[in-house]
């Protein structure tokens, strides 16, 4: 069987993703290219004799080499990895997507160009000559939808019939402007060889840039494209190819980049009928959504309806999952007693590890609801516009409103949410997204506010977790402004921050692409809980099973209790000075969950978010004298410290120092602490 | 006559001359399609703030800073 490497390329929000999950499903690897955390999406599949190897690269408008993802694109495309290339554009918005075909046509390789989306352009009423474009081109061109699932066999059956195939099959039926070759200069007819033909200064300069590298570098391919490079001044090439004879007097960037759109306007001028009909949906509710005055409003609408769900619906759902957690734990228990398994290791099964990743689990519902929500806004195409809507606010704190998504995402996982900070050019508004971001609470510490707010405030159990989201937008917001202070005119001078942003269409959501998305964070959380949350239990397990005396029945003279009680100090004055909490902060740096299943096991109760564990915790609460202050001043504490080893990894990753990341977790713990400390002493007030 | 894209108007349709940004920058809007020019019809304007911007069909938000170092004229 042959294996064909094919990449995805195309621009940010043409459906790309869409397309390759359409192929892949949910059976896809994702990583991180090789030294960068850009993320690396590759599935395969089979299809007639071919086996397929789909990677999806990072969206990009252009094939410079200015943006990291840009980068990536590009290098791995001339690698040998890629057999064909499958240029992904949004066919409702041809102008701006062909710019990177045209780039793509002149590297060289065999290029498929899919036309995304033609089921939204057959609805506004507009039509494209599919067979007019191939023919301008020189490329098959293939329509698809990907939501649709049409036409996705024979994008594959294009794509083996043309790996071997360069543009010279295919005939190229085109002259711009209706000028025949009789009225050039240039010693050379390319119109039959190209379909991007320059201004005959720019390609006379082409061929002489072209010789000069086929002097210099005899082994080079692809002589086209490495002479515009150079004439375009392209860093990473005229390093890497200096050439001699004063041929680069100048950049000719600026020309080049106008007449591909010239030769772009042509084509979409002779392919495109009925275009004016074009995006009046978007234009309308862009003007609710977009308004200077209800634009803000209508987000932080939408926002309390997301958490609403996320707290009613899955709360609701949380119970049927306990019911079975319930039976299960019941069911091992009687099991394992009746085979007469030694008493220690019936724990260590049923009040380690069922007890500890079981009560983790019965928060799926909650947090499934809740990235389901953030997928469905950013695959409408809402998220930009929030960029747009926050700008200002954002402007104020220093930053632009691009740095507010990377905010949004923090609400489902710190983790994603530090590295989309990678979209921001400005170094310093990244390093001060990546310092705030984490204050924003994410999924893993929903099932601590759900689990002690409905221990201790009852009917306002719901506006205590609110709270929470709002008390960490807060701190986010206050510590970017006393970073501002103290920059903005360091800020100033290096260009400050500022907005751009492509706003693309909306569309409706689609399907598959938001199971998808929700399905592969599910599967992080149900590996987390089977990893690190699993052996976190056991290890919990076994600091509060053994003390110095071996395996000991009272909790007080083991290892996990004198660890505590060594580092209560520091938590008494913030109202956290119990040692058992102590142990639960600690080990929830593992993974902020770990909170919740070490209270499992430390206060040993069993199901421990079903009724009847819950009032089995409160009263061993009450009795140890944990009241709803402290209760909230854990909720505070858990809020702001450090998220977990994974953002720290993160972190490390995205800012290459240790110093930072090191600085980043000290930080995070002293703000919880000071912001604990104030919210504690003025409870304190009222109590 | 020559102004920034900052001073236009929502609804106005602007020529691109020519811009006094980083070069990085430069380049990153010149291949979105805005080079010299192209013409660039501003949809919505917040009074101090940000706007959207519509160029070769793509919609674009553009912070303050970036849109008055863009210099146009009516076109």
């Amino acid at each position: 069987m042959e294996l064909l490497s094919i990449g995805f390329v195309g621009n940010p929000n043409c459906g790309k993703t869409t397309l390759f999950n359409a192929y892949t499903g949910a059976n896809l690897k994702v990583a991180n290219w090789p030294g960068v955390t850009v993320e690396k999406k590759e599935g395969r599949f089979r299809l007639h004799d071919h086996e397929y190897r789909l990677v999806d690269l990072p969206g990009a408008y252009s094939l410079t080499s200015y943006t990291m993802e840009e980068q990536v694109t590009r290098q791995y495309i001339l690698s040998d990895e890629v057999d064909v290339i499958i240029d992904v554009a949004d066919a409702s918005a041809l102008e701006r997507n062909l710019y990177l075909t045209l780039q793509l046509i002149e590297l060289g390789k065999p290029v498929i160009l899919a036309l995304n989306m033609m089921d939204i352009v057959e609805k506004r009423g507009m039509e494209i000559d599919t067979h007019r474009l191939p023919e301008m081109l020189g490329i098959p061109v293939i329509p698809v939808s990907a939501r649709r699932k049409t036409g996705l066999d024979i994008l594959m059956h294009a794509a083996a019939h043309h790996k071997d195939g360069s543009a010279e099959e295919m005939p190229l039926i085109h002259h711009h402007d209706g000028a025949g070759p009789q009225s050039t200069r240039h010693p050379h007819e390319h119109h039959k060889e190209f379909a991007m033909v320059y201004s005959d200064a720019i390609e006379d300069k082409i061929d002489q840039v072209g010789e000069q590298l086929h002097k210099q570098y005899p082994e080079l391919t692809n002589l086209r494209w490495h002479a515009l490079k150079l004439l375009e001044n392209d860093p990473e090439i005229t390093q890497a190819y200096p050439i001699d004879g004063g041929l680069l007097d100048r950049s000719y960037e600026q020309e080049i980049i106008n007449e591909k759109y010239d030769f772009i306007k042509e084509v979409v001028d002779e392919v495109l009928v009925n275009k004016d009909k074009k995006a009046a949906v978007t234009d309308k509710a862009d003007q609710a959504l977009t308004h200077p005055v209800w634009g803000l409003p209508i987000f932080l609408l939408i926002m309390a309806m997301v958490f609403f769900l996320t707290f009613t619906i899955g709360d609701w759902l949380k119970g049927y999952f306990e019911m079975g957690l319930e039976f299960f734990s019941g069911a091992v228990l009687s099991g394992l007693e009746f085979l007469n398994v030694a008493p220690p290791l019936i724990s260590l099964l049923v009040d380690g590890i069922i007890a500890g990743v079981g009560g983790i689990l019965t928060f799926l519902p909650n947090i499934v609801i809740l990235f389901l929500a953030l997928a469905f806004l950013e695959d409408s195409g809402y998220m930009a516009r929030v960029a747009y809507v926050m700008d200002g606010i954002m402007g104020r704190l220093g930053l632009s409103g691009r740095s507010f998504i990377p905010m949004i995402l923090g609400f489902g996982c710190t983790v994603p949410a530090i590295m989309a900070s990678r979209a921001l050019e400005n170094k310093r508004d990244r390093f001060k997204t990546m310092l705030i971001t984490p204050f924003m609470s994410c999924s893993a510490r929903l099932p601590i506010y759900v689990l002690f707010s409905q221990l201790f405030f009852g009917g306002y159990a719901m506006l205590a977790a609110y709270s929470m989201y709002v008390l960490g937008l807060l701190v986010a917001v206050l510590v970017a402004l006393i970073l501002h202070l103290f920059d903005h005119k360091k800020a100033a001078l290096s260009g400050g921050s500022s907005l751009l942003i492509e706003l693309p269409e909306y569309k409706a959501p689609s399907a598959h692409t938001i199971f998808i998305y929700v399905w592969v964070k599910v599967k992080d959380y149900l590996t987390k809980a089977g990893t690190t949350i699993f052996v976190a239990s056991i290890f919990m397990w076994f600091l509060l099973n053994f003390g110095p005396q071996g395996y000991s029945e009272d909790m007080a003279q083991t290892f996990g209790s004198k660890i505590g009680q060594f580092i209560v100090p520091f938590f008494a004055p913030i109202g956290l000075g119990f040692w058992q909490i102590v142990v639960a902060l600690i080990a929830g740096i593992s993974a902020k969950e770990v909170v919740v299943s070490s209270c499992a096991v430390l206060f040993s109760v069993s199901n421990l978010t079903s009724p009847a564990g819950m009032s089995a915790l409160s009263g061993v609460l009450a009795s140890i004298g944990f009241g709803p202050l402290n209760a909230y001043a854990l909720m505070t504490f858990s809020l702001l410290y450090v998220p977990c080893a994974a953002t720290l990894a993160t972190i490390k990753k995205e800012s290459e120092s240790w110093a930072w990341t090191g600085l980043t977790a000290v930080f995070q713990i002293g703000v919880a602490w000071v912001v604990t400390f104030a919210v504690y002493h003025i409870g304190l007030l009222f109590c | 006559m020559e102004k920034t894209l900052q001073e236009g108007s929502a609804g106005q349709v602007y020529r691109v001359q020519g811009s006094q940004l980083p070069l990085a920058l430069r380049r990153r809007l010149q291949a979105l399609g805005m080079t010299s020019g192209c013409p660039v019809l501003i949809l919505r304007k917040k009074p101090r703030g940000a706007m959207i911007i519509k160029v070769r069909g793509g919609r674009f938000a553009l912070g303050r800073a970036i849109a008055s170092r863009i210099l146009v004229e009516e076109a």
